[in-house]
């Protein structure tokens, strides 16, 4: 597995636990009675800084264990390729494209919810779940092209 | 999966460079080892930039290099 490849296997992990930390924590504010705009404001905070932060460590993790695994198994100093060329930067383009077309349909349908009677605060909620879902989808249609092939 | 219309000797030609390995080439034309390992296994089409200077790195012309195969299916 390449450099690029972890980092994008690494930030799939990260965004799926995020996204079912978004999701379980709307549940429970519905659940309670306390899906407000405070609450979904703080936890819209909370999901942007994890996703921040979260990516960078975990990524760091990322190479840092694999970089003692294939220490470890080849009992030399591991190589790391950090360039990105022009196969990285192809597949990260129609990874981007991907992105960027499940978060449209995302968009449109969170509009059809406010379009249809229902709250904006809901709208609100269901574009950053469409923004989770079209970085997880993106992080799939990357790592689909790196193993079938650009 | 995917049928390429582009086809290439790269893996005999390393052969016939003294076994050049993968890394050699691809520090020669400074792309990583995964993509000359996609290039091998016909995964990746190579830009014509990138395709000339694999060429350079053999010292050969490039259509000995890389062939196109207009019957083959491609999607």
């Amino acid at each position: 597995m390449s450099f690029q490849e972890k980092n994008i296997t690494a930030s799939f992990v990260i965004f799926t636990l995020i996204l079912g930390f978004y999701l379980v924590r709307i549940f429970q504010m519905i659940q309670s009675g306390s899906f407000n705009l405070t609450n979904m404001v703080r936890l819209w905070g909370t999901v942007i800084i994890l996703g921040i932060v979260v990516t960078i460590i975990g990524t760091i993790l990322t190479h840092i264990g694999s970089g003692i695994i294939q220490a470890i198994k080849t009992r030399e100093e591991p190589v790391i390729e950090d360039i990105q060329d022009e196969r990285d930067q192809l597949i990260d383009l129609r990874g981007t494209k991907v992105t960027y077309f499940a978060s449209s349909i995302g968009v449109f349908l969170s509009m059809l919810t406010f379009a249809f009677g229902q709250p904006s605060l809901v709208m609100f909620s269901l574009l950053i779940f469409f923004g989770l879902v079209a970085q997880i989808i993106g992080d799939i249609a990357r790592l689909v092209l790196y193993r079938r092939g650009v | 999966m995917a049928k390429y219309r582009i086809n290439n000797h790269i893996r005999k030609l390393r052969f016939f460079q003294n076994e050049m390995t993968q890394q050699q080439l691809a520090d020669k034309v400074g792309v990583t080892r995964q993509t000359i390992i996609a290039m091998e296994q016909g995964k990746y089409s190579p830009s014509l930039e990138l395709a000339f200077r694999v060429a350079l790195a053999f010292g050969v012309p490039l259509d000995e290099v890389f062939s196109y195969d207009p019957e083959t299916e491609s999607n």
